[in-house]
């Protein structure tokens, strides 16, 4: 078991439940404490939970297309709150449109948040990644 | 079984005598004589010589008589609450204190600063409930809270009642102070659990609390130990909710001269389609106002309802002026009698405004969606009226602020309870069946529902 606490939930007025169960049973599985904050989930929630929890982590999913709306400042928020360690993934279908993923990750990274993945990341190598990027941050 | 019951409160000392037969409960006597304050056991034996005939300490020792008695003079009891996110182990702690009958008298989030800590020395509650973190969580707001109180010069009881992982090292930085460690009130994300730390703000009160207060006098010649009045209360609503058919969920208001108590059961049933946001809500709650009341909160309450006042705000304001000043008043003229029933609607609304929860609808690209946070009282079909003003007020309804005020300021729907009948606890029994709940439950329960006025 890793010691590893990450903050699930997702964010704004999106309320797609399956990908958000599936993501807390693939990492649950590879020793990850998730905790899990379900759908529609506000930037503070997920702050208010970091904290409470001791988490290293926040993963911010986001299926409906208004991403880029409901993560700007989450990063400025984190450091605001004194969490200025925490790991932050975004991941889903970010934006709308057909926008090439190498733009959204760009764009994505800009507003803050360490690795950005598209609908078809493997979760168990998205696992792999959040024990080293954890490791190197603490 | 004859049972007397007493509760001593700020400005009165009540008691009653009530025969149990089962499932009967008649009352026999009742009696109120004015709170002694400096030594609270002579108001309370003269309240007992009233309610019972004949020698009630002898009839105490050989078994015919009974006592359960309650009290929250001396402005009750004081528990100042620290945690970590105001959202979540403050808001426990908050209800574990309140549920616990307590008064909030300071609240603090995050980290205690030099300020907080001096204002702790100044004026300390009777006990300082001490949490932040999930078991395994947080530990760095945890560990310097300990470590200021621990430098301070605090003295009161202190529960710690936060992460687990970290109790070991706080119980050595705050070694030499009274500190007691219990189990987490948040030990895992949005689970609460406060009953061990409103267990032991409960025993603090009776080892220890009613020392100070002349109730030590009362528990030598008796034998029987007091409880907080709205921890009987709160119980007492419990009570009512188990064995009182149709009566399982409804709202309770006790208003007082200095605070407004809302007591409320229910059990949170969101309909499909609505996103419950927030902590999940215990099914009986406590919450209580310290600045809204009658009388000695009679300067906060105007401030509290100003902005719907309009022209009669300047009257309102005078109005407090003179009856914070004489706590004892009563309005004669029907021009103080309008005033007074302004301030009860502000006690009595804004109370219950910030008991309940919001309802946020939202549209998204699946359509309308509903979050909820707190509790949804809209199907509550059922309210009391008690307290001194209430138990008297015929006329009173809260129904129309209810419904003047049923849209926040952002928007958001506030769940008050929608079509309800209103009843009034006339006689001002429920502190004193509260107590006689203590031992009857079921028998205090369908007394007090029965003895309402509609």
């Amino acid at each position: 078991m890793s010691d590893i606490t990450a903050v699930l939930g997702v964010i704004g007025s999106d309320c797609h439940a399956v990908g958000n169960k599936i993501l807390d049973h693939a990492l649950t599985a590879e020793g990850i404490k998730v905790v899990n904050l379900g759908v529609m989930v506000s930037q503070d929630e997920f702050i208010n939970a970091a904290v409470e929890t001791g988490a290293q982590a926040i993963l911010v999913a986001s299926i409906y297309g208004h991403g880029e709306i409901d993560c700007d400042g989450l990063r400025g928020r984190c450091l605001e709150r004194g969490l200025d360690k925490v790991v932050l993934y975004v991941g889903g279908n970010l934006v709308i449109g057909k926008r090439d993923f190498a733009e959204v990750e760009t764009l994505f990274r800009g507003m803050g948040y360490d690795r950005v993945f598209p609908p078809t990341v493997d979760l168990k190598e998205m696992a792999n990644l959040l024990k080293q990027d954890v490791a190197a941050r603490s | 079984m004859i049972v007397a019951c007493l509760d001593i409160g700020s400005t009165w000392t009540k008691g009653a005598t009530f025969r149990v037969d089962g499932e009967t409960v008649s009352l026999l006597a009742r009696a109120a004589r004015p709170t002694t304050v400096v030594n609270l056991a002579d108001g309370f034996f003269a309240v007992l010589g009233d309610i019972v005939e004949g020698d009630p300490l002898a009839q105490l020792h050989d078994g015919r008589l009974s006592l359960q008695y309650s009290s929250s003079a001396k402005g009750g009891l004081a528990v100042a609450a620290i945690g970590l996110v105001p959202e979540m182990t403050l808001e426990i702690g908050k209800i574990a204190a309140q549920s616990a009958g307590a008064r909030l008298s300071q609240v603090f989030a995050y980290h205690l600063t030099e300020d907080d800590i001096a204002g702790l020395e100044a004026s300390p509650p009777d006990i300082l409930l001490f949490a932040g973190g999930t078991d395994g969580g947080n530990t760095n707001y945890v560990r310097a809270n300990a470590e200021a109180i621990g430098r301070s010069s605090i003295d009161c009881e202190i529960v710690y009642a936060g992460n687990r992982s970290v109790a070991a090292e706080v119980g050595r930085l705050l070694a030499g102070k009274r500190l007691r460690i219990v189990d987490n009130l948040m030990p895992v994300f949005n689970e609460p659990n406060p009953d061990p730390a409103r267990d032991a703000i409960r025993t603090i009160f009776l080892e220890t609390i009613v020392k100070g207060k002349g109730l030590d006098r009362i528990m030598a010649a008796t034998g029987a130990a007091p409880v907080p009045t709205p921890f009987a209360v709160l119980e007492y609503t419990r009570a009512i909710h188990a064995h009182v058919p149709e009566w399982d969920s409804f709202v309770l208001f006790d208003m007082g001269g200095a605070t407004t108590d809302v007591y409320s059961v229910h059990q949170e049933m969101p309909d499909l389609g609505t996103v419950l946001r927030g902590l999940p809500e215990p099914e009986v709650k406590r919450t209580v106002e310290g600045d809204l009341g009658m009388r000695v909160s009679a300067r906060t309450t105007v401030e509290a309802g100003e902005p719907e006042f309009g022209d009669a705000a300047e009257a309102l304001r005078c109005y407090a002026e003179r009856v914070v000043a004489q706590p004892e008043f009563l309005p004669l003229t029907p021009e103080d009698a309008a005033l007074d029933t302004r301030l009860a609607a502000v006690c009595v609304g804004q109370a219950c405004r910030r008991h309940v929860g919001r309802l946020a609808t939202i549209y998204t690209p699946d359509g309308e969606m509903k979050i909820q946070t707190g509790r949804d009282l809209r199907q509550v079909a059922r309210v009391i009226g008690s307290g001194g003003w209430l138990a008297r007020a015929a006329d009173f309804d809260p129904a129309p602020w209810f419904a003047q005020h049923a849209v926040d300021a952002r928007g958001r729907l506030v769940l008050f309870p929608q079509h309800f009948s209103y009843y009034r606890d006339a006689d001002y029994l429920f502190p004193l069946l509260a107590n006689l709940a203590r031992a009857f439950p079921a028998a205090a329960a369908q007394a007090g529902i029965r003895l309402l006025q509609d």
